[in-house]
């Protein structure tokens, strides 16, 4: 009994902590301009759409959110698709520079993003990439790599040899075990790694900024940063906006989220 | 085998979103700017010079709104030779830094001196680096000091001419209205270019100054700008404004006094309207504008701002943007922006406009203040010397117990290493 | 080349070319870079070689020590508040109980938000006219409200509470993952032999849970070091550079001032605190594994 009521209490405890923040947020955006700045600041809205409706029409937020589901969509697919590759001669051809490759990577990642962005963005501008999907899918492939390959190179070195070197005896190559064989049964990892990758690139905000300039090619975390307006400062607006971002990442993550974490179980700790 | 699929899916994808961007426009002429709250100011004179030159499309790309962050992001594609960007707005202090850089265009060539005598001198003298001319004016600002009127009467103050009686009023009012959430005065006291502005009107009011522009050295640690810091460390901050007013913008502070709860604001001209629009300011009708107040024994220092048309070097297409820079920057132009949006406009004839008078009648007394703003020091640095006194302002303002003339010292230190590196600037 | 190694060359030649291109160039450009001087808005003094100049300045430059340390209160502030919060929601986690799905997903949604909107909202909430915060703390009376934002020892409070709030549950996650692989019997073993559940933390789970937990402090560590873009929203490194953490003031240098191989020098700078921090963790974490197959 008592053990029911202390984890009841924690629950609501970490329920709170992590829901708060955003419910203000959310309630911010049904909020008429008026309650949004009465001092003190009310807590129920009166459920306004205008924000809404502003966000919408007038600051084109579903372009935005395309964009951004295209950019990091694309950027998701190619990077898994390349990085399962990669894993799994990781993990499966004894390659003496294994370990050495990984760290590798793990270095890589360790460098702020700002001192990479300028030549990154020199390479796309010669590439003739910049504005366009194309160079910034490309920039997040890059850089979402390492972390890609290093959970997947882990849930390949799980997969039992007996079942790959079987189906070898049976005629199969490489190839066809790798995609046949040995991907359903690591699937757990590869959809962890899918989706890191999507968050990761869903949320980039430096480069998205300095590669899509065009209006049209704007991703959701650069149309919510360049909301505040000529004279006043949109929260009702941005809070909107805000929210409908984050909806479906939230829809996801909680049909997902077993999934999420039965992934980084088998993959984080034993790496 | 679904890899296999979902591969092929990727891939076709990522090919029809290529295609997408191969479809634009065939070379339309590419604008970058601030994002605006009315359609006026780029959407339909853009619209506009379309129509009258048909086959041309101009695509407006937005960047921040914050000057700060629109220049990050402009220099970026300039320093790596971007011929994706034809024409660009400049905030006035750029210019000389563009144009040392080899980023903008000189327009000597269109803008010819007798065009450029038609339009403001302080602008058109910030847009000229060495003898050459490096963007076109489009409109001009000033700082300005805006009041509550009803509170100065209902008191019987006059309006402030020193920005002792200014406090002093404030206190008064204070006193006596009794009001918990009202405060003496609103400005922009956070760390970024705001933050010069303001202090520079104190400090050059005072008969002070940034820099020695002839002699390349830093005055900060000269007895009026150390005496003007003070005076706003310990009284305006201190004593009448609340400590918010650090973490302020322009959107901020004029929020504070739109809802009333300012007495003394300082801000641009484009305030005056928003101010007066009874739908969002709840002191429509009871504002009053006047020149910035100075220290005794000194004068009257609005901060000049306002922006600029410029092209970019690497333009592959720069006559027909000088085109639309000329469009735009026209007498017609320029009068239908300013009665569309009150901004202050760039070409002095319109001072004297009668349709522009008769909507805008604050510009008549404006001129004035506008011929006589004080530009921020023109250098190829100004941002890395922007910086070291944004740090300077900010540090004694926040933190009350700084030393303020050790901090001086050292941001002059600081400044004059800077100023040394275009000492030897080679001649024009 | 075994046919077998050019095959795995062959799977490896996608991952290469990206890395390479858009990983490996950009950072030996960024090392090239911070040995010139290089100031893009004065092209007549040139691109000149001038060696390890830019880090003797560096060195000795204050600005930058107090964007070290900066940034290095930002990190033992950060680790220790998610590492604690993180595991505290784990152990919760672990337990079998109803409703344990829907505290999970719960748990997630801090870090799903972009950090972008994240940052506007407590932003928002730091609000010193219209924020949550001065609400809970002071309900109605607006004169005493905080500016948190305004005020150089509140506003790294408020970005310390921002970067928590979001990673927290990045770090339950990967703790939770690693409680999950503790056998039962274990926790049996000890009851049996009349250990407390405080002792069985102390003594099972804790031990069992140091590679995650190191894995958790390496990945943070690094990301703690970079912290940028909640900066960049919330304070723009002020008030009084109080945020001026060492990725914003590179940025200023680089992108906003043009000094572009001062700023790869703070770049370098950086990268070479987390290559330290790293070699440490990884040691730490090699041990750990040699002392928990012993046992």
């Amino acid at each position: 009994m008592k053990r029911a009521v202390m984890l009841a209490i924690f629950s609501v405890g970490i329920g709170i902590y992590c829901l708060i923040p955003y419910l203000w947020f959310a309630l911010t955006s049904w909020k008429s301009p008026a309650e949004l700045t009465a001092i003190p600041p009310q807590l129920i809205p009166s459920f306004h759409w205008d924000f809404y409706r502003s966000a919408l029409e007038e600051r084109g937020l579903l372009r935005y959110i395309a964009n951004s589901v295209i950019v990091a969509g694309t950027a998701t697919g190619i990077a898994i698709a390349i990085g399962s590759v990669a894993a799994y001669a990781l993990a499966r051809f004894q390659l003496p520079w294994t370990n050495a490759y990984l760290l590798l990577l793990l270095v890589i990642s360790m460098f702020p993003q700002i001192a990479i962005a300028g030549p990154v963005w020199n390479l796309l501008n010669h590439l003739d990439w910049l504005n366009t999907y194309r160079g910034l899918v490309a920039a997040y492939i890059a850089l979402s790599l390492p972390l890609a390959t290093w959970i997947l190179t882990t849930f390949f070195r799980e997969v039992p040899h007996e079942i790959e070197e079987a189906a070898l005896i049976d005629g199969c190559s490489r190839f066809q075990t790798f995609y046949k064989i040995v991907l359903p049964i690591a699937a757990p990892g590869i959809f962890t790694a899918a989706l890191l990758v999507f968050i990761y690139a869903w949320n980039e905000f430096f480069f998205a900024l300095i590669v899509l300039t065009d209006p049209n090619l704007q991703t959701l975390p650069v149309g919510i940063a360049l909301f505040p307006g000529e004279y006043t400062m949109p929260w009702g607006e941005i809070a909107a906006a805000s929210t409908l971002a984050t909806l479906p990442l939230i829809v996801l993550t909680l049909l997902f989220q077993r999934g999420i974490v039965r992934g980084l179980a088998a993959g984080a700790v034993k790496g | 085998m679904f890899r296999a699929k979902n591969l092929c899916r990727i891939a076709a994808l990522l090919f029809l979103c290529s295609l997408g961007n191969s479809f634009a426009a065939e070379s339309p002429l590419r604008f970058v700017t601030w994002k605006s709250e009315t359609a006026q100011m780029w959407d339909q004179p853009i619209a506009d010079f379309e129509k009258q030159n048909p086959g041309v499309k101009v695509i407006r790309e937005i960047g921040p709104q914050s000057s700060t962050q629109l220049h990050d992001l402009i220099t970026q594609k300039l320093k790596n030779r971007d011929t994706e960007m034809d024409v660009f707005v400049m905030d006035v202090i750029w210019p000389a830094e563009f144009a040392s850089a080899g980023w903008a265009l000189p327009l000597d060539r269109f803008f010819a001196l007798a065009e450029q005598k038609q339009f403001l001198d302080a602008p058109i003298r910030a847009n000229r680096y060495r003898d050459q001319i490096f963007g076109v004016p489009l409109f001009v600002d000033a700082g300005l000091l805006y009041y509550r009127k009803d509170l100065l009467e209902k008191y019987r103050i006059p309006p402030p001419r020193t920005w002792p009686e200014l406090v002093q009023g404030a206190k008064t009012i204070l006193a006596k209205e009794k009001d918990p959430q009202l405060v003496g005065f609103s400005g922009q006291f956070k760390q970024y270019e705001g933050l010069i502005c303001n202090m520079m009107e104190y400090i050059v009011s005072n008969r002070g100054n940034l820099w020695d522009d002839q002699k390349l050295v830093s005055t900060l640690n000269q007895p009026p700008a150390l005496a003007a810091v003070r005076f706003v460390r310990d009284h305006i901050i201190g004593e009448i404004a609340h400590r918010g007013v650090l973490a302020y913008e322009e959107p901020e502070s004029l929020v504070l006094f739109t809802e009333g709860k300012a007495i003394f604001h300082r801000n641009w001209p484009y305030a005056w309207s928003v101010a007066n629009d009874s739908q969002s300011s709840k002191i429509a009708g009871k504002v009053g504008m006047m020149p910035l107040p100075y220290f005794p024994g000194g004068k009257g220092a609005a901060a000049l701002g306002g922006w600029q048309l410029a092209i970019s070097r690497f333009s592959k297409k720069s006559e027909l943007a000088w085109r639309f820079v000329s469009f735009m920057t026209s007498h017609a132009m320029q009068k239908r922006i300013t009665l569309g949006t009150g901004r202050a406009p760039a070409r002095a004839a319109l001072y004297t406009d009668r349709e522009v008078l008769d909507q805008l009648p604050q510009l008549g007394s404006l001129l004035e203040t506008f011929k006589q703003a004080v530009p921020r020091p023109i250098t190829p640095v100004y941002v890395p010397l922007s910086n070291i006194m944004q740090r300077y302002f900010s540090s004694v303002l926040a933190l009350p117990d700084t030393n303020i003339d050790k901090r001086a010292a050292f941001a002059a230190r600081d400044m004059d290493r800077v100023l040394d590196l275009v000492r030897e600037a080679p001649a024009p | 080349m075994r046919s077998s190694h050019r095959l795995a060359f062959l799977f490896l030649l996608p991952s290469l070319i990206f890395v390479g291109l858009f990983a490996f160039y950009p950072i030996f450009e960024s090392f090239r870079l911070s040995f010139y001087r290089s100031i893009l808005t004065l092209p007549w003094l040139g691109q000149k070689m001038v060696g390890w100049e830019n880090y003797t300045d560096l060195w000795t430059d204050p600005v930058a020590a107090q964007s070290l340390r900066t940034t290095l209160f930002f990190v033992v502030t950060t680790i220790p508040l998610e590492l604690g919060i993180g595991l505290g929601m784990a152990l919760v986690m672990n337990e079998v109980f109803r409703g344990r799905g829907l505290l999970r997903a719960v748990v997630l949604i801090p870090w799903a938000i972009p950090t972008v909107v994240s940052s506007q909202m407590w932003r928002f909430i730091f609000n010193d006219r219209y924020g949550l915060f001065n609400f809970v703390l002071f309900g109605g009376d607006a004169s005493r409200y905080l500016a948190p934002l305004a005020d150089p020892i509140l506003a790294p409070m408020t970005i310390i509470v921002a970067e928590v709030w979001k990673t927290a549950p990045f770090v339950a996650l990967i703790v939770l993952a690693g409680l999950q692989t503790i056998p039962d019997e274990l926790y049996e073993a000890a009851s049996i032999d009349g250990a407390t559940a405080w002792q069985q933390f102390r003594h099972v789970t804790l031990p069992l849970l140091r590679p995650a937990l190191l894995l958790a402090l390496l990945f943070r560590t690094i990301d703690a070091l970079r912290v940028f873009d909640l900066v960049f929203v919330m304070t723009q490194g002020g008030p009084a550079d109080a945020t001026n953490v060492l990725s914003f003031y590179g940025y200023k240098k680089i992108f906003a001032e043009g000094m572009v191989g001062y700023g790869s020098a703070i770049a370098v700078g950086v990268f070479l605190v987390s290559l330290i921090l790293s070699l440490v963790y990884l040691q730490i974490l090699k041990s750990s594994r040699l002392e928990g197959t012993a046992r």
